[in-house]
């Protein structure tokens, strides 16, 4: 019997034999169905950076030679002003890196979803209309500005809402929203998006120990459900150790893997 | 003693000696102050004051009936509808109002891409140059202009006011713009928003506060500028004005109708006042009742917390 697998069971199946092996895809790579050097083809879906080095005037860190796959939990790690942010905003395509390159097809729109530290919310506006900024990017870009979201999406960022509990507060404005509940609306944003990769700068922030645990797992739920690829920069180690499958952490100008015997 | 930085003090009193310098530089006669508030007492006195009122009432033609100023007869009620000052001013308003709105409604997409972080310099500069160059003629030079292509009346009067609104405006919409924090539109960048939904979803519910209050202010610089668009033959409050500084000369009643104007527009200022408090961070209270929006924030969300408890 041939059972054809979808693009999710395929995640599934990569993140497991990833847990399972330590860095399984390598086993995946050399599967001999496929050649051992066309891990693109398996991963359509990777991002790879390729000889990169990131910065402003003088790299901040040079020679990276990654592969994100898809539905990777990686966290970023390192001590402050390092260039975890400024890697993470070279792969989000807001600075041109210094000089190698990033390859991915993922869709220019909506392809991403990018949660900056300071959560990128527009204050003015409630909570429902910045939630369904992101489910706007899942219509073509053609779709009207001034258009009200269709039926489908509207449900979508019910939905969103209500995983990350703040459906009760969808009709009041941001800014009087604390701390923690607007780091919500923001992963709330991200996920209704259904991007491909989510880069979220200090995921967690300082948030307390309960919130922390319930975002999590509404993220984690969302997240497998629509496959995507997490990345993180993460202050606490051991949040960093438990959420993520790899750890990249940033030391004197290069990013090293943990576990990585190549490096 | 009062601490003084000592570079700022410098600089102050670098740029006043300068600006006195400048000053004398121009002046060739100093001798022109001499008999100066002489003059304009007289001035006041003998010609514009006191104010001639009658600009408030209905024209009393030979029959002893009462007639609009354009001649048509007044069947109001209140004879002050069918006075100059208010029929001119109708008119000013209305002019004002239009051409304000026009002008927003265009001003607002180019000062986005007059914005620079929200297009690139090559986009941007020739915006920039664009609203700059409806800026620098002045709206009585664009009335002159429609004036001599369209003949006397408010169409060119209330064009003047459109072009010279989406110059004005938009460096003021732009600025604002750029005061907008970065955070939001990285996020919408790499998310995939177009310019579009940038500009209508994250920058104009941001600068919200200042786009309004630019928006009411420009509103009440058209109505003043109504005044002056008038010397033109553009029509309004400012037709009526520029007849009466002319010969046969008639500055009280000039002087009138320049103090319904100065009412007006402080009417307008507190009007946008009213306005405005609704999307300031202070001012977004919740209010018990409706008319509660002239109360001042404090007082409102006392009165709603007293309601609550009732």
């Amino acid at each position: 019997m041939q059972k054809h697998l979808n693009k999710n069971d395929l995640l599934a199946l990569n993140r497991i034999i990833r847990r399972s092996h330590g860095d399984g895809y390598l086993v995946v790579e050399k599967s001999p169905s496929r050649g051992g050097d066309e891990v693109q083809q398996i991963d359509p879906e990777s991002v790879t950076l390729r000889g990169l080095s990131i910065g402003y005037d003088k790299p901040l860190v040079s020679d990276i030679n990654k592969t994100i796959y898809p539905g990777d939990t990686i966290a970023i790690l390192g001590s402050s002003g390092i260039g975890k942010t400024t890697l993470m905003r070279t792969i989000a395509g807001l600075i041109r890196p210094l000089s190698g390159e990033i390859s991915h097809n993922y869709p220019k729109r909506g392809g991403i979803g990018y949660i900056p530290q300071r959560l990128g919310l527009v204050r003015h506006s409630t909570v429902r209309s910045n939630v369904a900024l992101g489910a706007r990017t899942r219509r073509s870009r053609w779709y009207p500005f001034w258009f009200p979201l269709d039926k489908k999406l509207k449900d979508d960022v019910d939905n969103a809402m209500r995983a990350l509990k703040i459906l009760d507060i969808a009709d009041e404005p941001v800014r009087i929203l604390s701390g923690g509940q607007q780091r919500r609306v923001a992963i709330a944003r991200t996920l209704v998006q259904r991007p491909r990769i989510i880069l979220a700068d200090e995921f967690l922030g300082e948030l307390d120990k309960e919130n922390v645990n319930s975002i999590i797992t509404a993220t984690k739920e969302i997240v497998d459900e629509i496959g995507a690829t997490l990345v993180l920069i993460e202050h606490h180690e051991e949040r960093a150790i438990e959420l993520a499958d790899r750890i990249w952490r940033i030391i004197d100008n290069n990013l090293i893997e943990e576990g990585d015997s190549n490096q | 003693m009062i601490p003084i930085n000592k570079k700022l003090f410098f600089i102050g009193i670098s740029l006043i000696l300068l600006a006195w310098l400048s000053l004398d530089d121009l002046v060739d006669d100093w001798g022109q102050i001499e008999g100066a508030p002489e003059k304009l007492q007289t001035f006041f006195s003998e010609d514009l004051l006191p104010p001639d009122w009658s600009v408030l009432e209905a024209e009393v033609w030979a029959d002893g009936s009462l007639h609009k100023p354009n001649g048509d007869v007044c069947d109001e009620n209140i004879e002050l509808f069918c006075s100059k000052a208010w029929t001119g001013m109708v008119v000013t308003i209305k002019m004002a109002f239009v051409a304000t709105l026009i002008g927003f409604f265009f001003s607002i997409p180019i000062a986005s891409l007059a914005a620079n972080n929200m297009a690139p310099l090559p986009i941007a500069m020739p915006a920039r140059v664009l609203l700059a160059g409806l800026r620098s003629l002045p709206s009585i030079i664009w009335a002159l202009l429609f004036a001599i292509a369209l003949g006397f009346g408010p169409l060119p009067g209330i064009l003047a006011m459109t072009l010279y609104t989406i110059g004005y405006l938009g460096k003021l919409q732009y600025e604002a713009m750029e005061g907008v924090h970065n955070a939001p539109l990285e996020s919408g960048l790499a998310m995939g928003l177009t310019h579009s939904e940038q500009l209508f979803h994250v920058v104009i519910p941001e600068s919200s506060n200042h786009l309004l209050s630019q928006l009411l202010f420009m509103f009440e610089y058209n109505v003043r500028h109504g005044a002056v668009l008038g010397l033109v033959g553009a029509g309004g409050i400012g037709m009526y004005i520029d007849n009466y500084i002319n010969p046969p000369f008639d500055y009280n009643k000039a002087f009138a109708l320049l103090i319904v104007v100065f009412v007006v527009v402080v009417i307008i200022d507190l009007i946008s006042m009213l306005i405005r408090s609704f999307v300031t961070e202070e001012g977004d209270v919740k209010r018990p009742k409706w008319w509660s929006v002239i109360l001042p924030p404090s007082m409102a969300v006392e009165m709603y917390s007293k309601k609550e408890e009732e």
